[in-house]
């Protein structure tokens, strides 16, 4: 594998309400005072070549989001560090800012994520024209390049989000993020707010800009059929924890990790032919609060396979046969000695 | 059986805004048997949801239902007065909606306000309420039921709350249930407990299911007829299998050739070139003409329901016409 572009070393990344003045003074006289600490990301490590699309799945609450916003400088990480080009994201030791342009950020709300009194345009050459990547006389040109990239017109720039549909506006968005220049792409849920006949426009704008621009993604999504679609690998959070990572197609054929096969056997598929109804096998039990992640392994709880050693210990992410890495102590594949 | 259950014909409903007549639901006609579970798809704005409102005349003015009718069991409820469409909602047709936190009230306590839907309709004890309550919740697979009546909504997961909401529909054994996206805000997991659950809950109680979503994988592992609406209409129709197999109109088989799961990964997905219309202006002829490839000069008129057999479409150039 070629040098990782992104590298994100043991990241932790917590939130703690601000305790307030009552509970402060309580503590100063020893009272207790309940932990209300979430544990979001859970001492995360991965690597994303140049070029390369990493998914990154899981339910609500599993920390995807988070790590998302950890790796695009937006929260900066309790512990650990996420470095691009081998450089930390955020830079400054006490009060950290984001110190790159070369990392931005696609969300999933595209009625939200836009200025709705900027122009189209001021919206796009905003960043580049703030960071002196282009002068302002460049502006109208290069807005009209990036909403060319992402099919819209040139006249878009003139006019209102609110002039634009769903799709159109997420396509923006995507202009707005590519006008910065970024080599690392973080699209957090960029279709789960589109109808299904949107989401296919956008996931081949994806699919092209990603074959045009050479652009490395990491992909956030809870949607398994759009990962296995774009995604060369992916990596299966839970509860704050990377579970399962490897190639998609390996994954979703051979799934390692017992959460992982949980997962896909819990999808809705497209059932075209036969009169029976197929069946799920649904994971038992309920995704545990993540204010009190269980001890040990978290999905011990609602894993068929697991014993005394998985409710106490909780397993690290180990190396398992071709190139597939899991935390489990009884994984669905063969160790790789 | 004395035909079916529930029969929607030409159901029209309206909504003036300052910009215009909004015709949400157009002409829509469609039926289901008893004990059936049928899928109602279509994109947002489709009018799927107006649908299930009307059906139960949920529609506030200045909205209005302004054509067809809908009958229950032979009995018409259009125009019926509001007194006796409240003693039919949640007896006869209950409704679940897409978002459980919303549904509930969540200053009463789970058995209170449970309790209130079965008092709503007969005089019970409230020692009987509670046991009806109870079983009912453990019915829909909430562990410890008895217990967990006097917690609160908050005291719940999304997923909870949502069994909560369908133990609420299923209290006063209505012959048809009309699910809005029900598992649309639940992840992955829950949805296919609970799916797994309506699915028996069907079979068991013989109630009648009109399951709305945009997710065609969903329904068609819950449903055994579809119905695809499109601007208000409803462009197709018949047995789940012969529909998702071949489709007969575009815009059907469009959505379906576009899931991720129908093409090759990495390669380009099958796209449904443009967005759907502004229901303020509706292009004449078949709303969908201006994105399709089979349109021509004949669909600037609105075409005709062509019936065969069990299946249903509104189309001047279906794809190969399908068998029945």
């Amino acid at each position: 594998m070629s040098p990782a572009i992104v590298e994100v070393r043991n990241v932790s990344r917590r939130f703690a309400p601000t305790p307030s003045i009552g509970e402060r003074i309580a503590g100063l006289f020893g009272a207790y005072v309940e932990n209300r600490t979430v544990h979001a990301v859970d001492r995360v490590s991965l690597d994303i070549a140049p070029g390369e699309v990493l998914g990154l799945v899981g339910e609500s609450g599993c920390g995807k989001s988070t790590l998302g916003r950890v790796i695009a400088g937006i929260h900066p990480p309790s512990d650990g560090e996420a470095f691009i080009h081998g450089e930390p994201v955020m830079g400054g030791s006490r009060r950290r800012v984001k110190t790159t342009t070369r990392v931005q950020m696609i969300f999933q709300d595209p009625f939200g994520s836009l200025d709705p009194r900027f122009r189209i345009g001021a919206t796009i050459a905003e960043g580049p024209i703030a960071h002196g990547l282009i002068r302002r006389a460049e502006a109208r040109a290069e807005v009209a390049r990036w909403l060319s990239a992402v099919g819209l017109p040139a006249d878009a720039a003139d006019r209102f989000p609110h002039q634009f549909s769903g799709g159109q506006r997420q396509r923006i968005a995507i202009a707005r993020a590519l006008a910065m220049q970024p080599d690392i792409l973080v699209c957090d849920e960029p279709v789960a707010s589109l109808d299904v006949s949107i989401q296919a426009q956008i996931i081949n704008l994806f699919l092209k800009l990603r074959r045009e621009l050479n652009l490395t993604m990491l992909f956030i999504s809870h949607d398994l059929g759009v990962i296995r679609h774009i995604c060369d690998r992916v990596a299966i959070m839970y509860l704050g924890r990377i579970v399962e990572l490897g190639r998609t197609e390996d994954i979703y054929t051979r799934p390692a990790h017992h959460y992982t096969r949980a997962l896909l056997d819990s999808v809705p598929k497209l059932v075209t032919t036969g009169d029976d109804l197929v069946s799920f096998r649904p994971i038992s039990g309920e995704l545990p609060s993540p204010l009190a992640p269980p001890p040990g392994c978290h999905f011990h709880l609602r894993c068929p396979a697991a014993d005394a050693r998985c409710r106490s210990e909780a397993p690290d992410l180990r190396d398992l046969a071709d190139g597939r890495r899991a935390a489990c102590h009884h994984p669905l594949i063969d160790d790789r000695t | 059986m004395s035909g079916p259950l529930l029969v929607v014909e030409g159901l029209t409903t309206e909504f003036p805004t300052r910009a215009g007549i909004v015709r949400a639901v157009r002409e829509v006609s469609f039926h289901v048997e008893a004990g059936e579970i049928l899928g109602l798809v279509g994109e947002s704005g489709s009018g799927k949801s107006v649908t299930g409102f009307s059906i139960l005349g949920l529609i506030d003015p200045p909205g209005r239902i302004t054509g067809g009718s809908v009958r229950l069991a032979g009995c018409e409820l259009v125009g019926l007065p509001a007194r006796d469409l409240r003693a039919m909602r949640g007896r006869e047709i209950a409704m679940v909606f897409q978002d459980p936190a919303a549904t509930l009230n969540p200053v009463l306590r789970i058995g209170d306000q449970m309790a209130l839907a079965i008092h709503a309709h007969e005089t019970v004890s409230a020692a009987a309420a509670r046991a009806r309550v109870a079983e009912v919740l453990t019915l829909v697979g909430i562990p410890d039921a008895a217990r967990r009546l006097d917690a609160y909504p908050h005291q719940f997961s999304g997923g909870m709350r949502q069994r909560v909401a369908i133990a609420t529909a299923l209290l006063n054994r209505p012959k048809l249930i009309i699910c809005d996206e029900p598992t649309t805000a639940l992840d992955v997991s829950v949805q296919a407990q609970i799916l797994t659950e309506m699915r028996a809950l069907a079979r068991d109680t013989g109630t009648a299911l009109i399951w709305i979503s945009h997710d065609l994988a969903t329904v068609s592992s819950l449903a055994s007829r579809i119905i695809v609406m499109y601007a208000g209409r409803v462009i197709e129709e018949g047995p789940i299998r012969q529909v998702l197999s071949a489709p007969g109109h575009p815009y059907a088989r469009g959505l379906l050739d576009s899931l991720p799961a129908k093409a090759v990964a990495g390669k380009d997905l099958m796209q449904i070139p443009g967005a759907p219309p502004s229901m303020l202006a509706l292009p004449p002829g078949c709303a969908f003409a201006p994105r399709c490839l089979r349109a021509d000069g004949a669909c600037d008129a609105e075409p005709a329901p062509t019936v065969a057999g069990d299946r249903r479409w509104r189309c001047h150039h279906p794809h190969a016409e399908p068998t029945s």
